[in-house]
């Protein structure tokens, strides 16, 4: 399943130290929402290095499913009443692929530098959409008050309430949606897929209609990332507009990049780096962006596949 | 809306459309000529803003300010040229997008460590201040005039540099072959250089001439800088001529949609772009 070196080191670090992150502090209830959000973002950015780095399908604008993911929530579930868990996650994956089936279909018309534009023009309409409403609380946003139960057949599974619940919840989402993506990759659908990043000219001879693998592949990206938007707002009891923004979109990209581009696994690297830092200088000083903008530079100017492809250089250079 | 209404929100819609064609130009071009995509263009255009604010505030002169101003943001893209966007030539647009949005947050946290994050103001310079009587009712202020005066005659400037001179021709050439330009023993490296200097001085400019008409806020650039890449993908990117109409287009539709659509005066000009698309897939001029 896990092929090289780096992943394979990578995924048996990271699954077991995160299983025992809750134990390890101690339940400590802050650390553990923080790290339960940062799976919740690794999932997100996860979903764009797909996008990105395995389909060549470039987009600024993926915020518009996370944030859809939370609002998707907010204007189906009653205000009073907890909703089933389950039942909720189907809508939310459900209402976002027919969404991004109709928005694949426009942006993926375009290509490069211009589907770049269009992604980020469509996600600020939405975000512009709902800073300006007064049903959705403009620029506040709307609080969720009853968090869903999680009940099947009658047996409740965990409590959302909990955040160490909460937390194994996310872990779990995130591996799946890294065996999801693995899978994907191993199959004859992933394979075309990859031949489409390739040379689309070529698959398009052998007689694949490449526009309708992108379509599938934006669809499969847009409902996880939407996924992670859900996550997020049952996590806070809160959505608002900032979900939807620009620099939510930018940031996971800088996450992805920064992680190293098409790798799946590099995508919770770099979150956790990048978070961890944020974390880091954002105690040291006020002005966090200052040292966090310099790093990202020096970066980029550095490490030429990511942290992913520094960490693969390392392991083969011991071989 | 009776005509005079009618003419004073045109003369806004046209004054802020030349404004963005200001900065939307820099962006254009630079990402025309050098195949650079700079989301920090709008943090220069905040540059401009806050050095022309400092400035007047220190000589006591919005004239002398600007010019200052104009001269450090002509430095500053030099600087930047020079030390980091060489390094990204042979690189793709992610490498590029992902450095330049380290830039914003450079840009961002040096606003707010070296100026704060109170709105500023600057006060409009004496000899501009005042208005023109449009009608008995309407009118129409001075130093408005004069910034949509300014960015008239720095498109047309602009327009006779690429068409008409040496350097307007090697930097046309430098946009349709880099290495035959070269070969032809052209300093592509200085051409560059010059280009993008020039792509952030103009967003300054745009920021410095700004000033007395909006308040100096953090995030000024973020929001100027999403506007203009509507205008450049209305124009076709890399286009000078389509990033004029696109601004114009964009500084209209936003004015009239503000006062006769307001609930969805925000949106409009992203349902524009959406439609000129649909129509035109890479913009009204694109090569």
């Amino acid at each position: 399943m896990f092929t090289n070196r780096a992943e394979k080191l990578f995924v048996w670090v990271f699954f077991p130290l995160a299983l025992l992150m809750p134990l390890l502090l101690d339940q400590n209830t802050y650390y553990v929402n923080k790290l339960a959000t940062i799976l919740i973002l690794s999932i997100f950015v996860m979903s764009l290095d797909y996008l990105v780095g395995r389909c060549g399908l470039v987009t600024l604008g993926h915020a518009l499913f996370y944030g859809m993911g939370g609002y998707l929530f907010v204007m189906l579930a009653p205000e009073y009443e907890a909703v089933n868990f389950w039942i909720y996650t189907f809508y939310v994956l459900a209402i976002s692929s027919v969404v991004a089936l109709i928005v694949g279909f426009i942006v993926l018309r375009t290509s490069g530098i211009y589907m770049i534009m269009i992604t980020l023009a469509l996600a600020q309409m939405c975000f512009y959409f709902f800073s300006d409403s007064t049903e959705f609380g403009g620029n506040d946003g709307v609080f969720i008050y009853v968090k869903p139960e999680t009940s099947v057949f009658g047996l409740n599974l965990f409590d959302l309430d909990n955040p160490t619940h909460f937390y194994y919840l996310c872990l779990l989402s995130l591996f799946n949606c890294l065996l999801f993506f693995k899978l994907i990759m191993r199959s004859k659908f992933g394979r075309i897929v990859d031949a489409v990043q390739e040379n689309p000219e070529r698959t398009t001879a052998l007689g694949y209609n490449v526009f309708h693998f992108r379509l599938a592949s934006y669809v499969i990206a847009s409902a996880l990332g939407a996924y992670a938007g859900y996550l997020f707002a049952l996590q806070y009891g809160f959505v608002n507009p900032s979900m939807l923004s620009w620099q939510t979109s930018g940031t996971a990209l800088v996450m992805s990049i920064l992680g190293g581009l098409g790798t799946l696994y590099g995508a919770i690297l770099g979150t956790l780096v990048y978070e961890g830092l944020h974390y880091g200088f954002e105690h040291l000083t006020e002005n966090w962006l200052l040292p966090m903008g310099v790093l990202i530079i020096l970066m980029v100017l550095a490490f030429r596949h990511g942290l992913a492809g520094y960490l693969e250089s390392l392991l083969e250079k011991r071989k | 809306m009776d005509i005079t209404l009618f003419l004073f929100q045109l003369m806004n819609g046209v004054q802020y459309g030349l404004l963005l064609f200001l900065i939307a130009s820099g962006l254009t071009l630079v990402f025309g000529v050098m195949g650079i995509l700079n989301l920090a263009h709008g943090s220069m255009y905040m540059v401009g803003a806050y050095l022309a604010w400092y400035f007047t505030n220190s000589t006591g002169s919005f004239g002398m300010a600007a010019v200052i101003s104009a001269i450090i943001a002509l430095l500053l893209g030099i600087l930047i040229e020079r030390t980091l966007i060489i390094r990204l030539y042979r690189r793709n647009h992610l490498d590029q997008v992902l450095l330049t949005i380290g830039l914003i947050f450079v840009f961002n946290a040096l606003q707010s460590l070296l100026w704060g994050n109170d709105p500023l103001g600057v006060a409009v310079p004496a000899w501009l201040d005042g208005a023109i009587p449009l009608t008995d009712m309407i009118e129409y202020p001075v130093y408005r005039l004069f910034v949509s005066g300014l960015c008239i005659l720095i498109a047309i400037g602009m327009y006779l540099t690429i068409n008409r001179t040496r350097l307007g021709m090697l930097i046309r050439a430098g946009e349709s072959n880099r290495d035959m330009v070269e070969c032809l023993g052209v300093d592509i490296n200085r051409l560059y250089t010059l280009v993008f200097a020039a792509g952030v001085a103009l967003a300054a400019i745009a920021g410095i001439v700004s000033a007395p008409m909006v308040s100096v806020v953090p995030g000024m650039g973020e929001h100027v800088l999403i506007s203009c890449f509507v205008v450049v993908v209305i124009g076709g990117m890399g286009s000078i001529k389509g990033a004029f109409v696109g601004a114009l287009m964009v500084g209209i539709v936003d004015t009239f949609s503000s006062i006769m659509l307001p609930q969805i005066s925000s949106m409009m000009i992203y349902i524009l772009m959406a439609v000129v698309l649909l129509i035109r897939p890479k913009g009204l001029f694109a090569n």
